[in-house]
């Protein structure tokens, strides 16, 4: 069902611009949260997955932005309850007994775990700096995408604004057929300045093909030595699944107890580094990279997850 | 496709205006690039045949897939030389999906299909698509929604756009045929994009189950099996959305399709007619220098 | 050396359009030059900036023949974008303009399109933040900050480029006086000690006529180029001063309160006996607000307000940008939750939007939906199910010759007058307008008070939130200043702006208190 695979959450207010300095390169936190994503993804032991839960939540609390964005983990962690149990009860489509809604469980719990992790890179990140992470080829796609972010919350007030109006009119936009008198307004009044934006890009060089980028985020000691460790973490993960040396599995038929191997209970450990590290990355010198370019490697990153 | 876009690239450094290229070039670019997409989609029910394989298989394959479909996006997306005109529009027109997707705004269904068909509808299937594409980001981005789903999403709204722009449009089409070709497209569309967005998960979210896929089954069985699936998740919740398609179009698509035409005319989007007038002294190449 | 712009037999056409636009203009401007373009609202003074950079007709299409040299850069063969290191434009509009979200970032938007260096890029947004005072703004969003904070951020990302020309369209239209005079002295010093081109277009000529050296004066697409009071006085337009000084017959026409207190001097000083504002006949109080607070959250944005609106007042509410003039509106049409206190009407209850009062908000015109004017204020006549026709609403406002036309498609100030039309057509016996002044030149302002006096005459009441000060001078037949959302005088218009250094008319500047319009004065010195 898609409603719990896509949670709408979030306030009609902008996201928070401005706090691109105090957060981290969001290419650490695509890399972090996909790898944390891809280790849950392998497995159904239950034991790894409640460990990945406490650990996306550790980290939430260490570096959650403000009151919207914790709305917004909120929202992904009620998705993931309603997943587990939705993902259970297909069982009714079956044969019901203990060993298949065990594994229906398991499952359920996978795909809440993917929830919770992806909430809490939701919660973490700016999204105007994911925006600005494209690479120069996707300039303008990206640019029309952070165009849309800012000026959605104008989209949400010009509506309130016109219906206001119209009340004062004596236009009610409540019924149906009346729904011109809200929406015609706020789309001429949209495409009025969207022939402004369009003529002050191109005014202010649009489209030349050269490009130099303002003070892009910096790296820091903290973000690189967070995407090592997640890559260490799936990269373990990954091994045991490939390889067989544990197993990630638990036996449902018939129904055994789950298998917990010290080394991919220190994995899952390794993904909480962010949370220790907290949102100064305390401790770790600044500025590794120089900040006038991107890495490479985190440019690759970030496109890898893009893909 | 890397080397049209490249030297597509390089011609936009070389002359201020983009160089288009070639229409035909394109078409078929742009048709094999979405065969793709759709196998992405459509793999569960090809795959038991191709490999009678397992359960283990799963997260690999998703991976594989999320990776094509991004590639499909990548190519898409990445072409260039949109101009400013388009950016902007893409960026007001994306906005009103981002807004038309926060929750509970306007109606209790979700509305965000009404910018996309009449955009996709009055500026064209490439338009549209970039426009489904870029309005599900920006919207995932704004709502705090990013997730493996999204490109997806992203795709599968895109299409929905593009379609809108292969339906009858322009001057000569009367608004009787434009609006009902637009309605029942609508209407049709909100079943297919449920039908197309339950199908990337269902492999992982319903295995085991009788109505979950089967890794080693037919496509006919699987088909059937799909089937229940929907009906048993997505039917009813898509029902309000193919009705709620239907009905915008039907009350705001003359007057939307109107406004976006008279933009379309405002902002001078077909540039086919040269405004210079040459009696004022001639083009000299010369003065091409210095940009 | 090249010209910073020159214009060579320029005529065009915009697109389906049979008047043209500009007319063979013919017209150089040096380096260096302090320009303003004046003129009526369609006479195309917006065509003429638009040309300079080649958005005529590169966006707009039509059909264009001649030279623009931008810079010594032909329009012709450079798009806007080629010329962006030359030629900076600001539109009207500020807030549709922006591209990024973040002030600091939307600064350097320009220079990253121009690949400048991203250590130059750093220094040059440090300056035209400290040139515009933004520094504290920095990393704000564009979208949440106040509309004269924007204007100045649209003309910082406009400058941080570096330009040569700077071009802007109505540049003070959203700032207060204060606002608008820092303004002003941020372009001058670009002029004097940058050698910046400056060419601007603004209605409100009070404001701008004392500061710049040369004028393009634009009428039925024709340019006339030559000294400020020159063009002025060709064009029968200008500042309070100046109609005034044509009004007397002084020669030459004073541009500047300066220019006028000098002739003053030498002149008879009008008596206290003849002044003669409006007589008002005031009638019974159509609103009345008593001890009303307004909170925002913990903050109150109206606190202990008392007022009236009688019949026959035409009330201007004026003070800063932010002083809770648009609250105070709001509040007065029964929109915002009052804390404490009450709004009543006549009959004692409290006011019903679209009924009692109808409230003109600021852009207005977002309201206009239909595709023809008469079919717009039909739109409100149908809502309440009234029997009367448009037309009558139409010649109230002045804009029968629009009946035909798309709401859209008319100029900023006629918009306002449809829009007005639209809200007025509710029959509310009390009007609220909410700053009606972006794009207003002085023909539709003209309209726009009288339309005002004839309501108040009919019994009606209306309120006029506006920082504009020669419209409250004007109109008003009493003024409310506000400040911090309390109300800090209250009084005949007179009294109440010859008090203020910040509010006070040309009139009031050079005559004393008292003294508000042109005709006034010129009536008492006939």
């Amino acid at each position: 069902m898609n409603v719990t695979l896509s949670p709408h959450a979030g306030p009609v207010t902008a996201p928070a611009a401005g706090t691109r300095m105090r957060t981290w390169h969001p290419a650490a936190w695509i890399v972090w949260s996909s790898l944390a994503g891809l280790c849950a993804f392998v497995t159904t032991d239950p034991v790894y997955l409640l460990l990945l839960w406490a650990v996306a939540w550790f980290v939430y609390t260490a570096h959650r932005v403000s009151e919207p964005t914790a709305a917004s983990f909120r929202m992904f962690l009620i998705a993931g309850v309603v997943t587990l149990v939705l993902r259970t009860t297909l069982v009714v489509f079956g044969t019901i007994d203990l060993s298949s809604t065990v594994y229906a469980a398991l499952e359920g719990l996978r795909l809440a775990t993917i929830l919770v992790i992806f909430g809490t890179f939701n919660a973490v990140t700016d999204p105007f700096g994911v925006v600005r992470l494209a690479p120069r080829r996707f300039h303008e796609p990206a640019l029309a995408a952070a165009l849309a972010l800012s000026i959605a919350p104008r989209v949400v007030s010009a509506v309130h604004r016109v219906r206001e109006a119209q009340r004062l009119r004596g236009i009610r936009v409540a019924p149906l057929r009346s729904l011109p008198a809200l929406a015609v307004p706020v789309l001429e009044t949209g495409m009025e300045e969207a022939l402004t934006l369009a003529e002050s890009m191109d005014a202010r060089g649009h489209g030349r093909g050269r490009r130099s980028r303002y003070r892009p985020h910096p790296w820091t000691g903290a973000t690189v030595s967070v995407v090592v460790a997640a890559s260490g973490a799936f990269g373990v993960f990954l091994s045991a699944s490939v390889a067989g040396w544990a197993e990630l599995h638990p036996p449902t038929a018939p129904l055994g107890w789950p298998e917990v191997h010290p080394v991919l209970v220190a994995a899952v450990a390794l993904l909480a580094l962010p949370g220790l590290l907290g949102p100064d990355g305390a401790g770790v010198p600044r500025a590794v990279v120089p900040r006038s370019g991107t890495p490479r490697s985190a440019r690759g990153a970030a496109a890898e997850d893009g893909r | 496709m890397s080397g049209a876009v490249g030297s597509m690239r390089a011609g936009v450094a070389a002359h201020p205006r983009p160089v288009r290229t070639r229409g035909a070039v394109r078409t078929v670019v742009l048709v094999v690039m979405n065969v793709a997409g759709l196998a992405a989609f459509l793999w569960p029910f090809a795959l038991p045949a191709l490999t009678g394989d397992g359960r283990a298989d799963g997260p690999i394959v998703l991976v594989v897939l999320v990776g094509s479909l991004g590639a499909l996006l990548f190519l898409e997306l990445g072409r260039g030389g949109l101009g400013a005109k388009t950016v902007a529009l893409l960026g007001v027109l994306g906005a009103a999906v981002v807004a038309l997707r926060l929750p509970g705004f306007v109606a209790g269904f979700s509305a965000l299909f009404i910018p996309v068909l009449v955009g996709g509808n009055a500026f064209g299937p490439s338009f549209g698509f970039l426009l489904g594409a870029i309005g599900m980001f920006a919207s995932g981005l704004f709502v705090g929604g990013l997730g493996p789903w999204l490109p997806f999403q992203m795709v599968a709204v895109g299409w929905v756009g593009a379609g809108a722009g292969l339906l009858p449009r322009g001057p000569s089409t009367s608004w009787r045929v434009r609006i009902g070709a637009l309605a029942a497209y609508g209407f049709v569309a909100g079943y297919a994009y449920g039908g197309v967005m339950n199908l990337w998960s269902w492999p992982f979210v319903a295995s085991g189950s009788a109505i979950g896929w089967d890794a080693s089954g037919a496509a006919g069985d699987n088909l059937r099996r799909y089937a229940s699936y929907y009906a048993a998740t997505s039917f009813v919740w898509d029902t309000f959305r193919a009705i709620g398609n239907a009905a915008l179009v039907v009350v705001l698509g003359r007057p939307l399709l109107g406004a976006l035409d008279r933009a379309a005319r405002r902002m001078h989007l077909e540039l086919d007619a040269e405004p210079f007038e040459r009696n004022g002294g001639e083009r000299r190449a010369s003065e091409r220098t210095g940009a | 050396m090249t010209q910073a712009l020159r214009y060579d037999r320029v005529t065009y056409r915009f697109p389906d359009a049979s008047a043209r636009a500009l007319v063979d203009v013919d017209v150089a401007i040096e380096h260096g030059a302090f320009a303003l373009a004046i003129g009526p609202t369609g006479a195309g003074k917006s065509t003429l900036l638009r040309a300079a950079n080649g958005l005529v007709p590169h966006f707009s299409g039509g059909s264009f023949s001649g030279h623009v040299y931008a810079d010594g850069r032909d329009t012709r063969t450079h798009a806007p974008r080629d010329l962006a290191d030359a030629v900076a434009f600001v539109p009207q509009d500020a807030a549709a303009s922006f591209v990024v979200d973040r002030v600091e970032d939307e600064l350097a938007y320009g220079m990253e399109n121009l690949g400048v260096d991203p250590r130059h890029m750093r220094r040059r947004v440090e300056e035209v933040l400290d040139l515009l005072d933004l520094a504290h703004l920095r990393d704000r969003s564009v979208r949440r900050i106040s509309g004269g904070e924007r204007q100045r951020v649209a003309i910082a990302a406009a400058l941080a480029a570096g330009p040569r020309i700077l071009v802007l369209d109505e540049p003070t239209s959203q700032l207060d006086p204060q606002g608008a005079e820092h303004v002003m002295a941020a372009f001058q010093r670009l002029v004097h000690d940058h050698g910046v081109t400056v060419l601007l277009a603004e209605h409100r000529l009070e404001r701008v006529a004392g500061w710049v050296d040369l004028a393009l004066g634009v009428d039925a697409g024709r340019v006339v180029v030559g000294a400020p009071a020159d063009v002025i006085r060709a064009l029968a337009a200008g500042p309070p001063v100046a109609r005034l000084g044509r009004l007397v017959g002084w020669e030459p026409v004073p541009l500047t309160v300066r220019d006028a207190r000098a002739r003053a001097r030498t002149q008879a000083t009008p008596t206290v006996a003849a002044r003669n504002s409006h007589p008002v006949a005031v009638g019974e109080p159509l609103l009345t607000a008593r001890d009303v607070t307004v909170r925002y959250g913990d903050v109150d944005v109206l606190r202990a307000v008392d007022l009236d609106v009688r019949q026959g007042e035409v009330v201007a509410a004026m003070g800063r940008n932010g002083a809770g003039k648009t609250t105070l509106l709001r509040t007065l049409a029964g929109l915002r939750p009052i804390a404490r206190g009450a709004v009543t009407t006549l009959a004692g209850t409290a006011p019903r939007p679209g009924v009692d009062v109808a409230l003109c908000p600021q852009e207005a015109e977002r309201v206009l939906f239909r595709d023809t004017v008469t079919d717009e204020v039909g739109a409100t006549l149908r809502a309440r199910a009234a029997s009367d026709a448009a037309a009558p609403w139409l010649e109230r406002l002045g804009i029968v010759d629009l009946a035909a036309r798309h709401p859209r498609d008319v100029s900023a100030g006629q918009r306002l007058l449809v829009a007005t039309a639209a809200i007025a057509a509710t029959g509310a016996p009390v009007i609220l307008l909410d700053e009606p002044t972006r794009g207003l030149d002085p023909e539709c302002k003209d309209r726009l008070v009288r339309f005002l006096r004839s309501h108040a005459a009919a019994g009606g009441g209306a309120v006029v939130a506006t920082h504009d000060v020669e419209l409250a001078a004007a109109v008003a037949t009493r003024t409310v200043m506000l400040a911090g959302g309390e109300v800090i005088a209250d009084g005949e218009p007179a009294s109440v702006l010859g008090d203020s250094h910040v509010f006070a008319p040309q009139m009031t500047r050079v005559f004393g208190a008292g003294w508000l319009t042109p005709e006034q004065v010129a009536e008492a010195l006939a």
